[in-house]
């Protein structure tokens, strides 16, 4: 029996050979290693989720997974059904981090740009102010929104001792627990988020010919009409790209809601992110959060690709 | 129009040099308001860090007496010299350090041979696989989170090795995310190298292989000095795959630093020490590759 096997084996051994002769496979074997890392951690993972999301896969039957009932939808109509707390929750948790995202992506845009405007100006020092506006982003993620959570203590932060020296408030604010822990987060992220927004814009400001600036003004446009003519559609491809962006990473808001309100984040901060988490590591239901983070990932691409095909981002001035 | 254009090229009436003088003044106060918002988070963690565990707990806001202050009253360094004692933060440290450094190391080896081979040689599927990149670079953490837990778990239950809790695991997995950014970093990178440099050494005998580590990764240097870096800070900041696949042995920075808010206790003091250290290396190795980051970014993305 051996000799056929052997046979078989080495023709297509020989055929894989040929093709890989016939294909150079130098430039395929320098890909290999990073293509099987990207398998491995990536496309095998994401593969499985999907099958686990079809089975009811829980910290029972998690010991044998081939056990593990398979339950067709089930789990998709449980995370979307709203007569169930936890649907509602799932849902609450999407429609907050929309509202996180609209109010972080645009505040953080709008003043990015601001900020990209003025240190677009000539003055003293602009390579220093262009360098130390980097510092929250560069902060680490847990650091920054650690000191964050510091700053809007009740009792001993800053927020609200600066809000009672103006007045504005007679007894300290709790921040961190129930209503208003997504404007805090809010506040911390658009800190956090905006020197991207500039990072980008200045970019694309430097790509602003400066002469037609200056004919624009010697014509006698305004302050306005030169941002809304002139520099307006050199920074409208960076601007698009750069709320594609923000728009997918916004939908996976994680370590914010993490490191600033621990892991149960409340009904009023609660992101699908956090609550996927939860749904598999604290009630160990691995089945409903892998269809969870599908669900997530197919509306994702449904904003992707509805903003992809309306804006076209990726073009420039001269198309 | 007209009017205009006259009061534009008259700069010397004392008019239009007083409107200029404001201009200015505006100019450097609001850059001044744009320091003072960056920099107040610093200024207050760094404070925070000097004052003693009893200030910091006995502040209370409505009481001028204890109101916080950014000037400690009582200058402490105990929070430096103690930082191993409540959390055990130079441990982590350590780990931190080596999950970067192997992350940096691994990405490196595999997207230096995959940036070469994208960036000088032509093969079918190259466009696909670029694309793939792309695509993977956008994936969300949360997609793959469970399955790839889950996956540790059979792993370890077929084969007995052990991937959860230990630096393999997490070595493997950051590098995996930090590849698509630096394969197409690297790719543009040695794009700009001269084709010729490399067909010279070719000529000379060398191998495409050869040409690479002879020729290519030295004049390169600078890049993947970057490419490396990056890698090292995305992985000593990564928080939700760290929080679920390490222990005790092999916590990171990132999420041992939660560490001093427990249910009994705020240890804020030792825990704006932690963050200074903790900020430091970042801060420092994106100093040295600001340049080259700004670019990337600019030209591609990198997860914020």
């Amino acid at each position: 029996m051996e000799a056929p096997v052997r046979s078989v084996a080495g023709a297509a051994g020989r055929r894989v050979a040929r093709v890989l002769r016939r294909r150079r496979p130098l430039p395929y074997l320098l890909i290999a290693p990073a293509l099987l890392g990207t398998l491995l951690v990536h496309v095998i993972p994401i593969m499985w989720g999907v099958f686990i999301s079809f089975r009811d896969l829980d910290i029972y039957t998690i010991a044998n997974w081939r056990g593990a009932p398979f339950i067709g939808l089930g789990n998709y109509l449980e995370a979307l059904d709203l007569a169930d707390p936890d649907g509602v929750l799932f849902m609450r948790s999407i429609a907050n981090v929309a509202y996180y995202g609209v109010v972080t992506i645009s505040l953080g845009y709008a003043i990015g740009l601001g900020v990209a405007l003025l240190l677009n100006q000539r003055f003293y020092g602009r390579t220093l102010v262009r360098g130390l506006v980097l510092l929250p982003y560069i902060m680490p993620d847990s650091v920054a929104y650690s000191v964050w959570r510091f700053i809007f203590q009740a009792r001993v932060g800053i927020v609200n001792s600066f809000l009672m020296s103006l007045g504005l408030i007679k007894e300290p604010l709790v921040w961190l627990v129930g209503t208003k822990t997504m404007f805090a987060v809010m506040v911390a992220s658009i800190w956090k988020g905006w020197p991207f927004a500039c990072l980008l814009l200045l970019a694309g400001l430097q790509s602003v010919p400066r002469e037609l600036l200056e004919c624009a003004s010697i014509d006698g446009a305004n302050w306005w009409q030169r941002f809304r003519f002139v520099t307006w559609p050199h920074i409208l491809p960076v601007t698009k790209t750069l709320i594609l962006l923000n728009i997918l990473w916004n939908f996976n808001a994680y370590n914010q809601f993490k490191v600033m309100l621990g892991d149960d984040p409340g009904v009023y901060a609660e992101v699908p992110s956090t609550f996927v988490v939860r749904q598999a590591f604290d009630n160990l239901r691995y089945g409903l959060g892998a269809s969870m983070s599908v669900v997530l990932v197919l509306m994702m691409t449904v904003v992707a690709v509805i903003y992809l095909k309306t804006l076209k981002p990726g073009r420039s001035v001269e198309d | 129009m007209v009017r205009r254009r006259t009061a534009y090229q008259s700069s010397k009436s004392p008019r239009v040099r007083a409107v200029r003088v404001a201009e200015r003044v505006a100019l450097y106060a609001a850059v001044l308001v744009v320091l003072v918002v960056v920099l107040i988070p610093y200024v207050w963690m760094l404070s925070g860090s000097f004052k003693t565990s009893l200030e910091i707990q006995s502040a209370d806001i409505t009481d001028p007496d204890l109101a916080p202050r950014w000037i400690p009253r009582t200058f402490t360094l105990d929070n430096y010299r103690n930082v191993n004692r409540t959390v055990r933060i130079l441990d982590y440290f350590m780990n931190s350090i080596i999950v970067s450094i192997g992350t940096m190391l691994l990405c490196l080896a595999l997207s230096i041979l995959a940036g070469y081979s994208l960036a000088r040689f032509e093969f079918k599927g190259k466009g696909p696989y670029v694309l793939s990149l792309l695509v993977t670079q956008m994936f969300p953490g949360i997609l793959f989170l469970i399955p790839y837990f889950i996956l540790f778990v059979y792993i370890n239950k077929w084969t007995g090795i052990q991937l959860k809790n230990t630096y393999a695991g997490l070595i493997l997995t950051y590098a995996s995310f930090a590849l698509p950014f630096s394969i197409l970093m690297l790719r543009s990178f040695f794009a700009t190298i001269p084709r010729e440099i490399d067909e010279q050494a070719q000529i000379d005998g060398c191998t495409p292989v050869g040409a690479l580590f002879r020729v290519i990764i030295p004049v390169a240097k600078p890049g993947i000095a970057a490419v490396g870096i990056y890698a090292f800070i995305m992985s000593w900041n990564e928080i939700l795959f760290a929080s679920l696949l390490t222990g005790r042995e092999t916590k990171t920075v990132a999420v041992g630093i939660l560490e001093y808010i427990t249910n009994q206790e705020a240890r804020w003091a030792g825990m704006m020490a932690a963050c200074i250290i903790v900020t430091i290396p970042v801060l420092v190795l994106f100093t040295l590759i600001q340049r080259h980051i700004v670019e990337g970014l600019v030209s591609g993305s990198v997860k914020g």
